[in-house]
């Protein structure tokens, strides 16, 4: 168990960074994606609606080697594992988190638009002062939810040859055979990884409510 | 409105429709500097659709709504330019949740005037003490009863210092007595001399605090008068019956 647990835990810092560089990259592109989809006219909402939905309905393993072994390969780009794991995921995580941006902001009542509206307030100033801080609450959850996810799906980038648990884990077991000892250890250290982002949306779900409703 | 007055709002021939459905036929009205014009009418007549068409809240479908004599709406700059010479109280409030009291009205004259924050502060502060909530500054929305939020909405618009304050049944959401302090916060207002259309059912108000009264049903102006000729002297049969029906409660 302390050796599994050593080697495994070599790829730890890989499948963390994975994850958070992924999810920063989903977070902030996620933002215009829901956005544009929510415009008023159609030629602004249709390339947002495509992109959104070409990147689910395509396996993330496929994404994956898409990026990795074609554009990720070319002369002029040559991408890492990491990196190739970090576009790839993060731009999948993005059409998931512009879903939940967008339920969020469709939960910003009507009359706190018209009012920005009635303030003349600049668009961006609407978003950014009024919009958002209020969208964001209703995000926080599925947002969670989400980073979860992507936790557990940065497993895939081991394919590609990504240095994290789960490529530890199979290295491991190509060694000694231990199958059932590696990969429970694997399952062990992805249950322990998540639990800080569940704590941490949960106080910022309870912060933010606060703010909301209190003096 | 005194013939040689230059009417500070003109609506023209303005009508308004959601989708194919036109709810406001035709309608041209003048309002003088100073003028309280109240509207009134049955629900489904069209007065808060009136109402927000003046601010391009809904567009007019038809018409033209001049400000000083200046069309406005035909492009973002004029509109925007519109909006920060006309103030508006919702009948929800539609206060930010999310921010105190005082920063609810700093944020249009920090973020739409460009006003340093330190000036927005001291006129968001100087408007909140008009409207007697000085000491509800740093509150959010939430803590403060509905007489109290709809105050400080009245104060967050006329932050902006606009020419005119468009009311959409700002006491319909209170109950009678808090209600009242946001009538009275509004004949403070007229007294002072502010230009304010007022879509309302507090006859009282129309008949205390109105110049002049226009009474609306299916979409089109029945009749406008004085305020107490239109109240106590209606001539429409139809705002006969209205009149009747609402003060035989």
């Amino acid at each position: 168990m302390g050796t599994i647990l050593s080697t495994l835990a070599d790829g730890v810092a890989q499948t963390i960074g994975i994850t958070l560089a992924a999810f920063a990259v989903a977070a902030v592109l996620g933002l215009p994606l829901a956005v544009l989809r929510r415009s008023g006219h159609w030629l602004v909402r249709l390339p947002a609606v495509v992109v959104v939905e070409v990147l689910r309905a395509v396996p993330p393993i496929v994404w994956l080697f898409l990026i990795y072994f074609s554009l990720g390969s070319t002369d002029n780009l040559q991408l890492t594992t990491f990196q190739a794991a970090v576009i790839g995921l993060g731009l999948i995580y993005a059409a998931h988190l512009s879903e939940a941006y967008r339920a969020g902001l469709d939960a910003v009542p009507a009359g706190q638009w018209e009012a920005t509206r009635a303030l003349a307030l600049p668009r961006t100033q609407a978003y950014v002062r009024v919009i958002l801080p209020q969208a964001l609450i209703v995000v926080i959850p599925p947002m969670a939810t989400f980073a979860i996810a992507l936790l557990k799906d940065s497993a895939i980038a081991s394919v590609i040859g990504a240095t994290d648990i789960t490529f530890q884990a199979v290295q491991l077991t190509q060694q000694d055979l231990n199958g059932l000892g590696n990969f429970t250890v694997a399952g062990l250290l992805y249950i322990a990884l998540g639990i800080p982002f569940a704590v941490v949306a949960r106080g910022a779900d309870r912060v933010l409510s606060r703010r909301l409703v209190g003096a | 409105m005194t013939p040689e007055s230059k009417p500070l709002l003109t609506l023209d021939g303005v009508c308004v429709a959601y989708r194919h459905q036109e709810v406001v036929h035709d309608v041209s009205l003048d309002v003088a500097a100073g003028e309280v014009v109240a509207l009134i009418g049955p629900s489904g007549a069209g007065k808060s659709s009136l109402l927000r068409a003046i601010n391009f809240l809904e567009p007019p479908s038809k018409g033209r709504i001049l400000l000083e004599g200046v069309e406005v709406g035909g492009s973002r700059r004029t509109l925007d330019a519109l909006r920060r010479d006309v103030g508006m109280v919702f009948q929800s409030f539609n206060l930010f949740p999310h921010l105190t009291a005082l920063q609810n009205v700093m944020l249009a004259p920090e973020h739409t005037l460009g006003l340093p924050r330190e000036q927005a502060r001291e006129r968001a502060m100087r408007q909140l003490t008009h409207v007697g909530l000085a000491e509800r500054a740093d509150a959010k929305p939430g803590k403060c009863s509905g007489g109290q939020q709809q105050r400080i909405a009245i104060a967050r618009a006329l932050a902006m210092e606009p020419k005119v304050m468009l009311f959409d049944e700002p006491t319909s959401a209170l109950d009678p007595e808090l209600g009242a302090e946001v009538l009275a916060t509004m004949r403070t207002l007229a007294g002072e001399g502010m230009t304010m259309v007022v879509v309302t059912h507090e006859m009282h108000f129309a008949e205390d605090v109105a110049d002049r009264v226009v009474f609306m049903a299916d979409g089109h102006v029945v009749e406008e008068n004085s305020a107490g000729k239109l109240m106590r002297d209606p001539q429409h049969p139809r705002t006969q019956r209205f009149l009747n029906a609402v003060r035989g409660r």
